[in-house]
């Protein structure tokens, strides 16, 4: 069972959002794992298990799990959560650029950022 | 569902609450937030069924509460008096609820009852508050009923038991489509577990709605605008307060994300961060609108 810290800023289904969808991302939840049950994660960490829900229906819609009723919630297969996790870094990409952008740095300086990860 | 509807609530020259409409969903965990004297107890009250309104409409399923025994036993509430039970045994308070409400569980009870232990045969007079808080809290949770409302119940409670009560409450909303309403000045708590929030001040309703949004619609801004920042700037959002540290202009704002950062971005800041505020610091900001503020005490 994992962990998740939750802050009282933002709002919690988020943080368990992006709490879960990290998990995926570093692989230590795996392909067809089965996710805790609802009931489980709202009485360890204390939160309305609404809100619980309402985190998981947001990362079904997203292709990083999917349900199946009555026996729970699983990890999607290897080529869907893939394909989640990279939409979800463009959107987070795209956010952070344009904050980048609305702060005044150079678009060169940018792509001095984007060739140094990209090349090495 | 809760169905309030312009609900007065006078007491000698006083409306304690006045015209009222919320509409609390099945299932939901609400708080109930407010100031000393906003109305919530009395809310509380006339939703199980303890007043009468003056006037207006309080249904509970589509029936009123006031004088309706068959509703009555679907709701729970628990308040920070135990007055009418200082005499007797918890036995004996289990067995005045089992008696009234239909759907008490034993089984429950005694299950609820293993996580608290208190003395079943002791006076309640001789219990500590927190004690008779927990002893109001597991008869209230065995009773099983639809609704249960808390009023300032929560807040006498150490951590311990309130992880537990919590975990008592996930259980029921999940078995029992338990539907939760929490008085508190504990913002946090309220925070961590509620879905939807009501702010009452002065009898009357200031916000109704699903915490998550009352979040996303508030922010904190901070900025460093080239020019000084006026009333114009902001057209159509709503400023709650200022405050300027040398260059740095800090700004709460509420309305539409996404038009806020429009407007912010017109400014050409040279610095611009959204800071994500929490619920006690909301409250604190939409009283102050409200002219009920902490810098009163410096006049």
């Amino acid at each position: 069972m994992f962990d998740i810290r939750t802050d009282g800023k933002q709002p919690i289904y988020e943080q368990l959002y992006n709490g879960i969808t990290g998990l995926i991302a570093s692989g230590s939840l795996s392909p067809g794992e089965k996710l805790p049950a609802v009931r489980e994660i709202a009485k360890k960490l204390g939160v309305n298990p609404n809100t619980v829900q309402k985190a998981y229906g947001m990362l079904e819609q997203k292709g990083f799990i999917y349900s199946i009723p009555a026996k729970g919630s699983y990890v999607a297969s290897e080529s869907e959560a893939a394909d989640a996790l990279q939409k979800e870094s463009l959107r987070k990409l795209r956010e952070a650029l344009s904050s980048a952008n609305a702060s005044g740095i150079s678009k060169s300086d940018v792509l001095r950022i984007v060739n140094e990860i990209w090349d090495g | 569902m809760i169905e309030i509807k312009d609900c007065v609530m006078r007491f000698d020259d006083k409306n304690a609450l006045d015209g009222i409409s919320l509409t609390i969903p099945e299932g939901c965990a609400y708080g109930l937030l407010g100031s000393n004297g906003a109305g919530k107890s009395t809310l509380l009250r006339i939703l199980s069924g303890i007043y009468r309104p003056t006037s207006g409409e309080v249904l509970i399923d589509g029936e009123t509460v006031y004088n309706n025994v068959k509703n009555k036993k679907r709701v729970f509430f628990i308040n920070d008096e135990t007055v009418q039970f200082v005499n007797m045994t918890l036995t004996e308070m289990k067995n005045y609820y089992s008696r009234f409400y239909d759907s008490f569980s034993e089984e429950l009870f005694e299950k609820l009852h293993k996580a608290v232990e208190l003395p079943m045969n002791k006076r309640l007079s001789t219990f500590s508050k927190g004690m008779k808080r927990q002893a109001a809290v597991i008869c209230g949770i065995a009773c099983k009923t639809p609704y249960l409302f808390l009023d300032e119940a929560f807040d006498g409670l150490d951590p311990t038991m309130r992880i537990i009560v919590k975990q008592m409450l996930i259980d029921a909303m999940l078995d029992n489509n338990l539907t939760v309403i929490f008085s508190s000045h504990n913002l946090g708590e309220i925070d961590e577990f509620c879905d939807r929030v009501g702010l009452l001040h002065s009898g009357r309703v200031v916000f109704n709605r699903e915490l998550d949004s009352v979040k996303g619609n508030i922010v904190k801004l901070q900025l460093a605008p080239e020019k000084p920042v006026s009333a114009e700037d902001w057209e159509g959002i709503e400023i709650l307060h200022t405050e300027t540290s040398g260059s740095i202009t800090y700004l709460i704002v509420k309305g539409d994300r996404d038009r806020i950062k429009e407007k912010a971005m017109n400014l050409s800041p040279k610095l611009y961060d959204e800071i994500p505020l929490s619920l006690e610091e909301i409250f604190i900001y939409e009283m102050e609108v409200l002219g009920y503020d902490s810098s009163k005490l410096g006049e």
